[in-house]
């Protein structure tokens, strides 16, 4: 009924009008010569932490960090694909740990890493969801400009793990990360895939009470993002 | 019809609403003017921006099909609502059938616009605000005071109080504590609710996509957690790009929050798909029109539509820093709250907002997509005048006196007469400042009347150019 009254009007509105033309070309985005400073810099302005992990010695230090500054001793992944897309040195213990629907975590009872990683997995729930402490996910992509990454939704990947915990890792290779948003929104091929994707851009934070900030109020206090080669 | 006199004078003299108003609107302009001077484009993005909402709202009803048939083939349902009423009981049909009591929601200024939480609660389902503002507002039982600080009113101490109240939180005045207990609070309600509602930002036409942007991750949450997303989206909102959202997302986190971006900017395609662990199994897009086309059959008044809610109009007025959010005794506030509340409404419901300007044009020089708001507050006193006239016939005093005026004033010969008696009245009534003449002896009671000049202009121009 409203469908059709609303479009009604709108088209007896548009009839008679020319519409002025879209603009052709975006205006002029910033560019940087150094991607991974600018990056590092615009994610440290904003309170997340940028670690790299651009090598095995590297990334080991890395999550040891993430493990120490939480006083946890283990960690969630959020699938298989990552340790291989990240060149994560991983001989995988528990192969069945990775079937679909499945939680992944991996113990670290030191609160130090050692390769292989000793993985253990859970029914992939709510409850288990709602009480973990570190997730790891891995970024489609980054965004210089503004120490962006995007995380999207996937085969086997949802949207609860890497916002529910109060720490969260963002995995991001060098080779895909983006020089600014024009460059992201012009090459982004939304709803082709994903049924959900969200740029980050550090830890969840407010400032509704007298503008004074505070981190961590809904989503992740803490918000990291390893850079790997 | 809305009186907001009375509310004026009661925030004049509200002397904690002051402090509080000085308070955060000093931090969010020093902070707003750094993070524009960073770009070097700022005016060539506002033109960009401008541009594509001028397109965009005349061929409104193009792009919304478009929206509409990106977003179902995703496997959502869109529903078009002509008024609020619509959109509220297509929300509680939808609840009832699947028995949801209880749904959390992130921000949404259409949502305060159609009253839902109020229509909600009435329908037995109990809706809680998640963005931390917004919560703080519906603990108080009040409307919120900003477009994107909704809590803006309050200092600390009042809300740790509010805390304290309701939700029995240890007393203390540390905002990080404070934010730790609706941390807790609100996330036992995103694991229990069933229905998540947001608001929309943007939507795109071309892939079907809604657009949240946030810092808190509230609306993530909301759009994660529940079954079923219902997104509620005012029919302006559509844009028909995706590139072009990397220039608007400049503008709106600039100008709402001075950040270069918000924390998280979700971007919806639908509900969850097959091979996804979670998500909603649900997604529903309800388009609002409730007065939009309305405001789309002037072709000048329609820029309007252009806004994207980042309330900066409402920072840098000075009428708003005076009187605060609640004065305007409506969703909208300040500047555009005082060109968009009649239009919604319509002006004899509403005819005091568009005189609650000092016309200064600050709010146009700030406003992300160029919209003139000073003129469109003009246009609309214009309107309420001719209400006010057609309704009283106006005054035959009023009438002889505007005739007179015009006669006056469309000759040089005859102004430079009138203007000399006026300046011997002045001479012969006016001693510093004061009127002593009633009835102008009651317009200089409160305000100063300047001295008038020795020499007219006219007098130094003859002069001047006798010199040269």
């Amino acid at each position: 009924m409203s469908r059709s009254a609303i479009r009604d009007r709108l088209r007896r509105l548009h009839e008679a009008e020319q519409a002025a033309p879209l603009p052709s070309t975006l205006p002029e985005f910033p560019r940087y010569a150094d991607l991974v400073e600018q990056f590092k810099v615009e994610l440290e302005r904003v309170s997340g932490v940028f670690l790299d992990g651009r090598s095995p010695e590297l990334l080991r230090q890395a999550l040891e960090r993430v493990l120490a500054d939480a006083k946890a001793g283990e960690i969630y992944w959020e699938s298989e694909d990552l340790f291989a897309k990240h060149g994560i040195p991983c001989e995988l213990r528990d192969s069945e740990a990775f079937k679909r629907g499945r939680l992944v975590r991996s113990d670290h009872p030191v609160r130090q890493v050692q390769f292989p990683l000793n993985l253990h997995s859970h029914p992939y729930n709510r409850a288990t969801l709602a009480s973990l402490t570190i997730s790891v996910s891995s970024a489609a992509c980054g965004i210089a400009e503004t120490g962006t990454v995007l995380e999207t939704t996937g085969p086997a990947v949802g949207r609860l793990l890497p916002v529910l915990a109060p720490v969260h890792v963002a995995f991001l290779r060098r080779q895909d990360l983006l020089m600014n948003h024009a460059d992201f929104f012009s090459s982004v091929k939304l709803g082709d895939a994903e049924s959900y994707l969200v740029l980050v851009t550090g830890p969840s934070r407010t400032a509704d009470i007298e503008k004074t900030l505070v981190l961590g109020v809904h989503g992740p206090q803490k918000h990291y993002v390893v850079l790997t080669e | 019809m809305i009186e907001i006199r009375p509310q004026i004078r009661s925030a004049l003299s509200d002397s904690q609403l002051q402090k509080n108003l000085r308070v955060t609107l000093g931090k969010t302009a020093t902070a707003r003017q750094q993070v524009i001077a960073e770009v070097a484009n700022w005016e060539e993005l506002r033109r960009h921006a401008h541009q594509v909402k001028a397109h965009t709202i005349s061929r409104l009803g193009e792009y919304l099909q478009q929206l509409e048939k990106n977003v179902m083939a995703q496997g959502g349902n869109v529903v078009w609502a002509d008024a609020g009423r619509e959109a509220l009981d297509y929300i509680f049909q939808l609840a009832l059938k699947k028995d949801i009591r209880k749904v959390v929601k992130s921000k949404s200024m259409l949502g305060e616009e159609i009253r839902l939480n109020e229509e909600l609660e009435r329908n037995g389902i109990e809706p809680i605000e998640t963005d931390l503002g917004e919560y703080i507002v519906q603990l108080g039982h009040e409307h919120p005071s900003h477009i994107v600080m909704p809590a803006l009113h309050k200092s600390k101490e009042q809300v740790a109080a509010l805390f304290v109240e309701k939700l029995g939180m240890t007393p203390t005045d540390d905002c990080e504590k404070i934010t730790a207990t609706a941390r807790r609070t609100l996330r036992q309600h995103f694991l229990s609710a069933r229905m998540g509602i947001t608001g929309v930002n943007f939507g795109i036409a071309e892939t079907g996509t809604i657009v949240v942007v946030e810092n808190e991750g509230n609306a993530r949450l909301s759009v994660s957690v529940p079954e079923v997303h219902v997104a509620i989206m005012g029919l302006e909102k559509v844009i028909p790009r995706a590139a072009d959202l990397s220039v608007f997302l400049k503008l709106l986190t600039r100008n709402a929050t001075a950040q270069k971006i918000s924390t998280y900017v979700n971007l919806i395609n639908g509900n969850r798909r097959p091979g996804e662990l979670d998500g909603p199994s649900e997604f529903h897009l309800v388009l609002v029109d409730n007065g939009r086309t309305r405001i789309l059959a002037d072709e000048f008044l329609r820029q309007t539509l252009y806004c994207i809610r980042c309330g900066a109009c409402l920072d840098v007025c000075p009428v708003y820093q005076t009187i605060g959010g609640h004065a305007y005794h409506s969703t909208y506030q300040g500047p555009i709250g005082a060109i968009l509340t009649p239009q919604l409404l319509s002006v004899e419901e509403a005819p005091e907002h568009p005189f609650a300007s000092s016309l200064c044009g600050a709010c146009y020089e700030i406003c992300p997509v160029k919209i003139e708001i000073p003129h469109i507050l003009l246009k609309l006193r214009e309107k309420v005048q001719d209400q006010k006239s057609a309704r009283a016939s106006r005054l035959p005093l009023e009438r002889w006196g505007l005739q007179a005026w015009s006669w006056i004033m469309t000759s040089p010969g005859r102004y430079a007469v009138t203007n000399r008696i006026a300046r011997t009245l002045a001479r012969m009534f006016a001693r510093k400042g004061r009127n002593r003449m009633p009835p102008l002896s009651a317009w200089t009671k409160s305000r100063e009347l300047p001295e008038l000049a020795p020499k007219t202009f006219r007098e130094l121009f003859k002069e001047e150019g006798r010199e040269s």
